[in-house]
């Protein structure tokens, strides 16, 4: 989230799309009911009714796959009828600036300009800027003792016109204004209606209320989660709901922002700490070999040219000092190239991918950590049958998971198996001491409550058994780079012992000297991640956790850290003091829930992040009542109710504060452009959403441009995926989860209380295409399509209504995913035996929100 | 012993009015019910309430609504309901609704309770005493919204042995908690307080339903039964709700009423209780009876015939 849940209670209108947020975010209902008794507006758009819908003041049906079209419906709309918060979007986005000559997009064939047939991909320069001078990017930092020699990117001016009305200025047509606009004028209400099945009346009604939050006082929040990321265009969802939010100045204010409501708790942490192939703790880029192979080349082509990034450096030097510790200087490039780079290929090593390598046999050993791909990923049949020819798999969980027992499933043959399977019984999440992060970014320190039963460690204390054991192997045997393994630094001990503190610590970022060993003493904590260096001598696993446990007073307690807070005060305005406890009253500055002394927020403690753009450029609040941050012109200063994210202060060499005036500081400081993107070169398939049908489509063509799917599609032509066609398999079917049970159901299959409130798997029916079957509510039915046949229960309702899509009627189903075979007290079928196992190009992630089924009585 | 267990009973109703200020009810908004069924989990949690242990052997009403009804261990259920839908932008009028106690006023299970098992705490909450329950089952026909059941049967005569259902929690609420529901529901569908606050919060409520559009809204409990304390805001009216629109004590209850003080407790009164029941041809029993969403009817889960058959088409409830 860009902002946290209480902050929804702030918002005039809220959307929710791609998101059941009351079902599987309970917590976002306490929030979201406080909006509404404030006098907001709540719209849910959704293929199915669901319980999150039965609250909403406005519903609106929607065709699984189509968010693009809606949301390009909406900024058509804004456009049109000038709905934008104009001062922002001249302001605080790249709208006035010109694109290059090069870009273009031809509705014809769908595609944009830059495409590369043989390499089957898009030159993204294409979709550039054009120049208008160039100066040197030198700061002095990067010419001190020990940062290694790099040349910064120069700070391009770009050529812009005078604002989005400079309609006479000759270049008006290139500018990124003119591009969105004449690009979304194909989404007219009709269109939109036609592709996402909706019906006129209600689209209108839902484009008017949320663009009301176009005027400069008013707030508008959406609310997502994997029903818009889960798609092969789901990253270009998620930016198109950033558009929106631009256009209406609803990003970086109170009761606004693009709020992904995370899975698990600690998804967020997951993706923060980098468990994707390409990414680097906080969000930095893995070096690869095509792009980076050096650290040179790193550094010159990974930062901003100007803006806050520009100190990524730092952030990426400070890592490889806490990787490699004393090993790392800077002639050997901090250990850089003891990291392993990602190949050509990379792709291949994301999800889908691995389960093709392995069915290949060329992947022969595979970890699933906490994790359980044979029930949670799309295409399962296919991912069992690969996993049978692994030589090995170790499962850590703390229950005999679907994939632990792959090999038991009902149409496998355990005699014909040959992998290994170890179980490492895994601690649960109350039997081990840690931080958690939600989705609003919030930090919390829980304390072990029990003792894990039997053998059960914690996820640390079995990683750091295997790291010994593979250390000595190394060290015996040698083998190919065993540089990368033996000059890592492995210090997380108290007491001899591995302990999640010292790697807090890590986190947070410290001083170094030579004598730095964590396992020994505690290091010298930085109060924040300003305070990281380039020179190799701080040390910080992930900047954007910088501050979040930095109390020297004693290390060792994390009772007293800001992670640890619980409505008290610790910090100064630094963050580091004392030892002792204040409790502070339910303090919330600005009365607007921004609750700073609960929890620590990454970053720096900032609830809403871009939170300059809540005020205008001279810093005045959009709306006087809901204060983020505000320029107080007769004092000279900022009042920050919030964080500022945004460079505030200048600290004299005497140390003298003084408070940067507002047109010093820009909104959007952390991007090269000091401005946020509408147009970016930054995706890999579109400087601008464009609708695609999914993979599986129910309808022939594509209403909008000339190409069905998106060009980009990754993973398309694997012979596994058995693409169906939309003869054979008309219905559209979708997947999601429900309130009572939790993903795979691994966890939550074991507890008797959660199976009673909900015991059976089933399929959601609409009443007409239950008729037009033949089937009976309750029914068992078989849903099936070229991957594979599934059983489960029909649970028929009205609250699935069949839709007009092109002229046809189209049904749909939706199929919930927590059953597989094992467990205890209840089974069932895996759901995603029918998903495609198709992705983003972005970022990888399967299409699990649309495909085609067929559906019989069984 | 007994009559004066009695007479307390009907000292505390008779007085009730002298306290009515300190009482207390939980309010269940329906409007801002997400059915996520925490309160459920919770109530069991709390209560220590098993749940089945037996793979697959809960049973699927093919409805979002498990379990369907009340049990010998389940107090609290969240109901479902799709009604006809009176809007065009909704597909359905959902109802989501709170199957549980109603704590009355004029409660009919402490009224016929023999041993003094069920009373009336200051609260004004109809809690029990388990040890004083000798599972006569009385309690269960003399009840309207038909919610008390028992765990556990007697190994020589089969009959139900020990009352369940809610309590309000008075482990909590004495200790200045919330029940165990009320603590754990996210959109403050449920709240706890006084009685005259929550009537007050339910009235404000549902005429804001209303002037939403929800013309059907209502609220529930402030006059049944002698006013129950548990308020309900119906969003979409009666009908969605599963509850009875004039509740009142049937006339076995206040026949047994009768007979209470003239046979004492006992197995006399056991037995006279028991022939009133079976006479009456209601309550005796009745947590051993299922019902059949698909087809509508009340089968004994004993034997699996078909009790009743509720005829929805011609308005049945």
């Amino acid at each position: 989230m860009t902002g946290h849940y209480c902050d929804l209670s702030n918002a005039d209108v809220l959307l929710s799309c791609g998101s059941n947020n009351l079902e599987n975010h309970p917590v976002s209902s306490k929030w979201v009911q406080r909006a509404l008794d404030a006098g907001a507006t709540w719209i849910v758009v959704d293929p199915r009714y669901t319980r999150t819908a039965s609250q909403a003041d406005i519903y609106c049906p929607i065709r699984s796959g189509t968010d693009i079209a809606f949301y390009g419906g909406l900024i058509n709309y804004i456009i049109e009828n000038r709905l934008e918060q104009t001062e922002y979007v001249n302001e605080y986005t790249n709208a006035t600036y010109l694109i290059k000559d090069s870009y273009n997009f031809d509705p014809e064939t769908g595609f944009f300009s830059g495409w590369s047939e043989a390499d089957h991909k898009y030159d993204t320069s294409a979709w550039g800027y054009q120049v208008e001078s160039e100066t040197d990017g030198a700061q002095a930092w990067m010419s001190e003792a020990g940062v290694p020699k790099y040349t910064p990117k120069a700070v391009k001016t770009i050529k812009r016109i005078a604002s989005i009305d400079d309609t006479s200025n000759p270049d008006y047509k290139h500018s990124v204004w003119a591009i969105m606009k004449e690009h979304y004028s194909r989404y007219t209400i009709e269109t939109v209606c036609d592709i996402c099945g909706m019906d006129a009346a209600t689209l209108e009604l839902v484009y008017k209320t949320y663009a009301s939050t176009g005027a400069p006082e008013k707030s508008g929040t959406i609310m997502y989660a994997l029903g818009q990321t889960q798609h092969h265009y789901g990253s270009q969802n998620t930016r198109i709901m950033t558009l929106v939010q631009l256009l209406l100045g609803n990003a970086g204010i109170a009761g606004g922002g693009v709020n992904a409501l995370r899975g698990e708790p600690n998804v967020q942490g997951a993706t923060d700490m980098a468990m994707l192939v390409f990414d680097f703790p906080g969000y930095l880029k893995w070096p690869s070999v095509t792009d980076t192979p050096t650290l040179r080349k790193w550094l010159e082509t990974q930062p901003n040219a100007q803006g806050y990034y520009v100190n990524k450096p730092k952030f990426l030097i400070a890592g490889l000092k806490e990787w490699y510790g004393k090993n790392a200087t800077v002639d050997n490039d901090y250990g850089y190239d003891w990291l392993p780079k990602i190949p050509k290929n990379g792709a291949i090593y994301t999800t889908i991918g691995t389960f093709e390598l392995m069915d290949q046999g060329i992947m022969k050993g595979y970890f699933a950590w906490g994790q359980n791909p044979v029930v949670s990923d799309p295409n399962a049949k296919f991912n069992r049958n690969a996993m049978a020819k692994l030589d090995w798999l170790v499962v850590a969980d703390w229950v005999v998971t679907a994939t632990a027992s792959f090999w038991n499933a009902p149409d496998m043959d355990p005699s014909q198996i040959n992998t290994e399977v170890y179980l490492m019984p895994a601690a649960l999440i109350y039997e081990k001491s840690g931080t958690i992060a939600n989705s609003g970014r919030w930090l919390q320190w829980r304390q072990k409550a029990v003792e894990p039963i039997d053998e059960a460690k914690p996820d640390y204390e079995i990683c750091d058994m295997l790291w010994r054991e593979i250390s000595k192997l190394y060290q015996a045997e040698g083998g190919a780079c065993p540089e990368a393994i033996l000059n890592v630094k492995w210090d997380y001990y108290v007491d001899g012992k591995i302990d999640p503190r010292p790697v807090a610590w890590a986190l947070n970022g410290y001083e170094i000297d030579d004598s730095t060993d964590l396992g020994a003493k505690a290091p010298k904590l930085l109060p924040n991640f300003t305070k990281l260096t380039a020179d190799g001598k701080t040390a910080n696993a992930i900047w954007i956790y910088g501050g979040f446990y930095n109390n020297n007073a004693d290390p060792y307690d994390p009772a007293i850290q800001p992670v640890a807070r619980r409505h008290t005060k610790i910090d100064s305005e630094d963050g580091v003091n004392g030892k002792e406890m204040v409790p502070v009253p339910d303090k919330d500055p600005g009365n607007i829930r921004l609750y700073p002394s609960w929890a620590f927020s990454w970053p720096a403690n900032r609830r809403v992040i871009y939170n300059r753009a809540s005020a205008d450029a001279k810093g005045k609040p959009w709306n006087p009542d809901r204060v983020l941050v505000a320029w107080d012109d007769s004092k000279k200063e900022w009042i920050r109710n919030d964080v500022p994210d945004f460079g505030f202060s200048t600290t004299a060499e005497d140390g003298t504060v003084t408070h940067n005036p507002p047109e010093k500081c820009p909104a959007f400081f952390m991007k090269d452009e000091l401005h946020a993107n509408f147009v970016t070169t930054g995706m890999k398939d579109a400087p601008l959403p464009e609708h695609y049908e999914p993979f599986e489509t129910p309808v022939e063509k594509n209403l909008l441009n000339g190409a069905l799917n998106s060009p980009m599609i990754k993973f398309a032509e694997n012979e596994s995926v058995k693409k169906g066609d939309r003869s054979q398999y008309p219905i559209v079917a979708t997947t999601y989860s429900i309130t009572e049970h939790w993903q795979t159901g691994a966890q939550t299959r074991m507890c008797p209380v959660l199976d009673e409130i909900q015991p059976r798997q089933f399929i959601e029916i609409g009443e007409a295409l239950a008729a037009e079957k033949g089937i009976a509510n309750g029914d068992e039915v078989v849903v099936f399509n070229n991957r594979s046949e599934v059983r489960m229960n029909a649970l028929v309702t009205k609250r699935i209504q069949p839709l007009t899509v092109q002229g046809q009627t189209v049904h749909l189903v939706g199929m919930i995913h927590h059953w597989d075979w094992t467990n205890r007290y209840s089974t069932g079928e895996v759901t995603n035996e029918l998903t495609p196992n198709v992705g983003d190009p972005n970022s990888f992630i399967p299409e699990y929100k649309a495909f085609l089924v067929d559906v019989r009585k069984a | 012993m007994a009559t004066v267990q009695y007479e307390l009973n009907r000292t505390h109703l008779a007085e009730r009015n002298a306290y009515a200020a300190s009482e207390k009810a939980i309010l269940f908004d329906s409007s801002r019910c997400s059915g996520c069924k925490g309160c459920m989990v919770a109530c069991k949690c709390w209560n220590m309430l098993p749940s089945p242990m037996e793979l697959n052997s809960q049973e699927w009403n093919a409805s979002l609504q498990c379990p369907y009804d009340l049990g010998p261990n389940t107090r609290l259920t969240i109901t479902f309901r799709e009604l006809d839908s009176t809007s065009p932008y909704r597909p359905v009028d959902w109802a989501i609704g709170r199957r549980a106690c109603m704590h009355c006023t004029d409660a009919g299970c402490v009224n016929v309770c023999p041993t003094g098992a069920l009373f009336h705490n200051e609260d004004g909450l109809v809690t029990y005493d388990a040890s004083k329950c000798i599972g006569c089952s009385y309690c269960l026909g003399a009840c309207p919204f038909d919610v008390p059941r028992h765990i556990g049967k007697d190994d020589l005569s089969g009959t139900a042995i020990r009352i369940n259902k809610c309590t309000g929690c008075p482990d909590r609420v004495s200790h200045g908690m919330n029940p165990a529901c009320v603590t754990t529901c996210q959109p403050g569908a449920l709240q706890f307080g006084d009685r005259t606050e929550m009537v007050k919060i339910a009235e404000e409520r549902a005429a804001a339903l209303k002037a939403k559009g929800y013309e059907n809204a209502s609220v529930y409990g402030i006059n049944e039964m002698g006013g129950t304390h548990v308020i309900y805001v119906l969003k979409y009216g009666l009908d969605g709700y599963e509850l009875p629109a004039n509740p009142s004590i049937s006339w076995m209850t206040s026949a047994s009423e009768i007979m209470k003080p003239v046979l004492g407790i006992g197995f006399i009164a056991l037995v006279a209780g028991l022939g009133a029941c079976l006479l009456s041809g209601i309550g005796y029993r009745r947590d051993e009876l299922r019902y059949d969403e698909v087809n509508h009817d009340v089968i004994d889960v004993d034997t699996g015939d078909i009790v009743k058959h509720i005829d929805k088409e011609a308005g049945e409830r």
